[in-house]
């Protein structure tokens, strides 16, 4: 009889232990509902030029409209090589012939990285967002160089 | 408080050292069962931490009553009186969180009581069986809080945890219930505890744990409330 308490005794304490330490492994999941997506384009001094050249330099002009969100980030690449990059929704900047080896054209690639607005946990501390790339066609003019 | 804190111990000690002094019988208890907190002021946090989330998470538990252990070692004065030293052990928490898709982000606070002190039992009916007594209880409480927030979005991952203590007298009742079988007793007690509520410094840099909309007030832990324990008794003769 003693032998049977004390082995109740042993497996109701180990059984017990675990309820020693405080735990609550329930996560309040979430399905986020997404508002709008916000409004977004840009305009560049590039639009309306076919295959601008770069001779010894050509300025960049953009300017960003976006409604119902917020601009983060932009990223300008040419020749794989970062030209720019800014938080802001205007602005400008140069592209000089040196990026390139030879004469030809090339791409300019601007991204842009903007809200989301699908109020998930990386929506809402700006982790998380939608892109837009834009493309225009450079003509690196390299013969003209003195 | 620290003048409150050795007047406990003493008290306890004085009970303890009457164990030497008269009587032959001694016991041991182990008990276990639930305890209820009332951490007024850990819940209000909790509110607190949760409405500064970036989106709106939920608190899934806030302090429920959890466990509650609890040793003793006695001394049978006279034939309806003991005193005895006690250790307990309780614990309780909260959390609050949110996850989605693109990840999670919670907070989890975990506290942990340490009470010894000394009792003293009165029995107020006894049977051939069954044994009703009244006991009452003073301790000195320590208090252990960690504050655990963690969010994970995407691949970026990052933490901080805080772990904070106090010290603060309680003093409780209860009523206690034994069937009596051979060599040991089995039974129930349930009782309430008042605590005396503790300001939570931190353990690192001493730090007081402030009120976030009241930077003159101090946040206090407070184990005030009901507990109900399975209980198993012993005697030890000497």
């Amino acid at each position: 009889m003693g032998k049977h308490i004390t082995t109740i005794i042993v497996l109701l304490f180990l059984s017990g232990i675990q309820a020693c330490f405080y735990s609550d492994t329930e996560m309040y999941q979430v399905e986020p509902i997404p508002g709008d997506p916000p409004l977004f384009s840009v305009s560049t001094n590039l639009d309306t030029l076919y295959n601008p050249p770069v001779n010894d330099s050509l300025e960049v002009t953009f300017s960003v409209q976006i409604s119902g969100g917020e601009l983060y980030y932009l990223y300008a690449d040419v020749v794989n090589t970062t030209v720019y990059e800014s938080d802001s929704t205007y602005g400008s900047f140069w592209i000089y012939p040196s990026l390139a080896e030879s004469s030809g054209v090339d791409t300019l690639y601007m991204e842009f990285y903007y809200s989301s607005n699908s109020n998930s946990l990386a929506d809402k501390v700006g982790y998380e967002a939608n892109t837009e790339l834009q493309k225009y066609a450079i003509f690196f003019n390299l013969e003209d160089e003195p | 408080m620290r003048k409150r804190l050795a007047g406990i111990i003493t008290l306890a000690l004085l009970l303890g050292s009457s164990f030497t002094l008269v009587g032959q019988t001694f016991g041991l208890t182990v008990s276990g069962g639930l305890a209820s907190s009332r951490m007024n002021d850990m819940k209000y946090l909790q509110e607190h931490i949760l409405s500064t989330y970036p989106v709106p998470g939920k608190i899934t538990s806030s302090f429920p009553p959890y466990t509650s252990v609890a040793i003793s070692g006695f001394k049978q004065l006279y034939d309806q009186i003991r005193l005895g030293l006690a250790y307990s052990y309780t614990t309780t928490g909260g959390k609050s969180s949110y996850a989605d898709y693109s990840g999670n982000i919670s907070t989890e606070m975990t506290a942990i009581s340490h009470r010894v002190g000394g009792y003293i039992s009165y029995r107020v009916l006894s049977g051939s069986r069954l044994d009703l007594s009244l006991n009452g209880r003073m301790d000195a409480n320590i208090t252990s809080m960690t504050i655990q927030s963690y969010y994970e979005i995407y691949s970026y991952y990052n933490g901080l945890s805080n772990k904070y203590r106090s010290i603060s007298p309680s003093a409780s009742v209860e009523a206690e219930l034994m069937y009596k079988l051979r060599g040991f007793s089995l039974g129930i007690n349930a009782g309430y505890l008042a605590d005396l509520a503790a300001e939570l410094e931190d353990v690192e840099n001493g730090d007081p744990l402030l009120d976030p909309n009241d930077l003159e007030r101090t946040l206090v832990s407070d184990w005030t409330g009901w507990y109900v324990q399975l209980k198993a008794q012993i005697w030890l003769k000497f």
